[in-house]
């Protein structure tokens, strides 16, 4: 079976969106930073912007913000052309990857900042902050310059600070990538609970797949200034579009083949591959490739490849294998139970998978 | 004005490594010590002494000392003209060149690249000619039968206004002439200014107006406090400008102590002016570290 058909985009109709891109396009000279980008994010939504370094996630999010102009296309919010309006009448919260608190100010007068701007009365501003800095668990801190204060902690106030003025979208450049490891998964679920709690329409951009598939409502792939793929987090990752979301969301074995009359031989059995001609790839993701030690035929419609194992992981929650077989390396992870043999290299073992786990996709020229 | 900073002593708790780092540091301080105490902390002290010798109408010099001098300059409304005036042309002079230099700076902070390498050339490059090759440039500019004159002139001004022989001149050759140093200056201070800074200023509202005094000029208080320290200095201190495009006209501390100096031959009244300068300077320091105090 192959999820390569269009369902995918549903409830995504053109025009649906609280924020629309229409063909966003940035060209720096002759490069194409973002290539004819056109979306729609729902009001209130959490959106992940996903992809490698320089995909022009960032870009979009800078020409969204106001901060870059875009080369052709057209930014539409609540049904308003903002194309060609500054940054400062955007009415956009954005937060920083490096945080961009203010030196000079104290947490109080950074998160202040954006109402004086908008010449809120001192005693609304004066309750607004407040406010905002008790969402964000820093009562106590007003008082304390950006330099004084943790990573995590500056992050907090440079969500206060965007939020504080209540804007219509809410716009975070990799917000988490400078935090450590515990800190980001802390950060993650506070930002993603504030989120919701204010019914905020959010961007978030990052290149970290398990930020994007966690916290957000939608994902969109890009990879070379172009939309892979949109949907959520679970259209992502069970139907990838293409061998680029296949590949780049979460693990996958590749194996190359040549597809004729339906069928790609691979390691000595056939997969179907209905449709495809001429050289393809096909994908499994690790975990659901099921081990078996010896040599054991198929199940009833299930693929299965003998082979013997290379190289043995144990990672304490999951036990991973590198398996020789049919002429490749496969990775095959588990999530250990406890009491399980580990198996030393050479053991025989028998890959076997589902029809509906494999990937099929045209070979990259 | 003393040469070397006295190292506190090192903490019981540090141990003996640290203890000899210190001595190490203090070892190593002892030469420029050494260079400022002959240098500069021997002069100043004859010329404190210079300033408290009685001497002749003659300007031939007593052996006596006594508050004579600093008495008459404290109580000649001519000197004391003199310092204000000085200190004033020097703090207008100073307001001038940072006004100029800032775009400038604030451009060369931008750039980058080979550019900015040009641009930091061009403005390196006064520096590499002194200051009486540059003056003699402006009174080719600015005298009479000058380029501006005549241009003016061309256009058909019948009395082009008088730019050199007056304090005109005279700020206008020293606005130039400090303007690379107000600009490294700044440059130097500029450390602090992100770009980041000012994109979250505008996506927070602020007009390209607002994000600049709110966020562009405070964060390069401290190179505008260097620069005005260090350009107040040099044009309170500055000699050779003055005295060329003034035409005596002007009158300032520092031409002053040369014609008392070389030309009156009163050696203390010289001495006496030198010390106040230097009292000037000392305030200035002051002022300058509380105001890098307030700001940062």
């Amino acid at each position: 079976m192959i999820h390569t058909g269009p369902h995918e985009m549903s409830g995504l109709a053109q025009g649906e969106g609280f924020l629309s891109l229409r063909g966003l396009t940035r060209t720096y000279g002759t490069f194409t930073a973002v290539d004819n980008l056109t979306l729609d994010v729902p009001k209130g939504e959490l959106v992940a912007f996903l992809g490698p370094s320089g995909c022009g996630k960032t870009t979009s999010l800078r020409m969204i913000a106001g901060l870059v102009p875009s080369s052709s296309g057209h930014i539409v919010v609540n049904g308003q052309d903002i194309t060609a309006v500054p940054p400062y009448r955007r009415d956009m919260g954005l937060v920083f990857q490096s945080y961009a608190l203010f030196p000079h100010m104290d947490v109080a007068r950074n998160v202040a900042f954006g109402l004086e701007m908008r010449k809120v009365p001192k005693a609304e501003v004066e309750q607004r902050v407040r406010a905002a800095i008790a969402m964000v668990h820093l009562t106590g801190k007003e008082n304390h310059r950006p330099a004084q204060m943790s990573g995590g902690q500056q992050q907090r106030v440079a969500l206060a600070r965007a939020l504080v003025v209540q804007p219509s979208i809410l716009l975070l450049d990799e917000p988490l990538s400078n935090l450590d490891a515990k800190l980001r998964d802390e950060m993650r679920n506070e930002i993603r609970d504030i989120q919701k709690r204010l019914g905020i329409t959010a961007i978030f951009v990052t290149h970290d797949q398990m930020e994007a598939l966690t916290i957000c409502d939608k994902v969109v792939v890009m990879n070379h200034g172009r939309l892979e793929q949109m949907g959520t987090p679970l259209e992502i990752y069970e139907h990838p579009k293409t061998a680029f979301v296949a590949g780049f969301v979460g693990r996958i074995n590749r194996m190359a083949g040549t597809a004729a009359g339906g069928l790609v031989p691979i390691g000595g059995i056939q997969i179907a591959a209905q449709g495809f001609h001429g050289p393809v790839e096909v994908m499994v993701r690790p975990h659901r490739l099921a081990l078996t030690v010896g040599d054991v035929p198929a199940a009833a419609g299930h693929y299965a490849l003998g082979g013997t194992v290379a190289r043995t992981t144990f990672a304490g929650d999951i036990l991973e294998y590198e398996v020789d077989a049919g002429g490749m390396r496969l990775t095959t992870e588990a999530a250990t139970r406890g009491g399980e043999t580990v198996l030393a290299p050479g053991t025989a073992v028998t890959l076997s998978w589902r029809p509906q786990d494999t990937y099929i996709y045209p070979a990259a020229p | 004005m003393s040469a070397a900073p006295a190292l506190p002593a090192a903490p019981a708790r540090l141990d003996s490594g640290a203890m000899s780092g210190t001595r190490v540091a203090m070892l190593l301080l002892v030469p420029i010590a050494l260079v400022n105490a002959v240098g500069f902390l021997w002069p100043v002290v004859n010329l404190l002494k210079m300033s408290f010798r009685e001497s002749q109408a003659t300007g031939a010099l007593l052996d006596t000392y006594s508050l004579a001098t600093w008495s008459a300059v404290l109580q000649d409304s001519f000197n004391l003209e003199l310092i204000t005036n000085s200190v004033g042309v020097s703090l207008f002079i100073t307001l001038l060149t940072l006004l100029a230099s800032y775009p400038i700076a604030l451009y060369l902070h931008r750039s980058s690249g080979l550019w900015k390498t040009i641009l930091l050339v061009l403005v390196i490059a006064p520096l590499l000619t002194s200051a009486v090759v540059r003056t003699y440039g402006w009174i080719a500019i600015l005298s009479s039968r000058g380029l501006v004159a005549n241009a003016l002139m061309f256009f058909g001004m019948a009395n082009p206004p008088r730019l050199m022989f007056n304090l005109t001149g005279v700020v206008i050759g020293l606005t130039e002439i400090l303007m690379p140093y107000m600009i490294l200056a700044l440059l130097s201070g500029f450390g602090r200014l992100d770009p980041k800074f000012e994109e979250a200023a505008l996506t927070l509202g602020a007009t390209p107006m607002k994000t600049f005094w709110r966020v562009v000029v405070p964060l390069t208080l401290p190179g505008m406090a260097l620069g005005c320290l260090l350009c107040f200095v040099l044009a309170i201190s500055s000699f050779v400008t003055p005295k060329l495009l003034s035409g005596g006209r002007v009158f300032l501390l520092a031409t002053e102590i040369y014609d008392q100096a070389i030309v009156t031959l009163n050696w203390p009244l010289a001495a006496t002016l030198s010390m106040i300068v230097l009292v000037l300077f000392g305030i200035a320091l002051v002022i300058y570290t509380r105001a890098l105090r307030a700001i940062v």
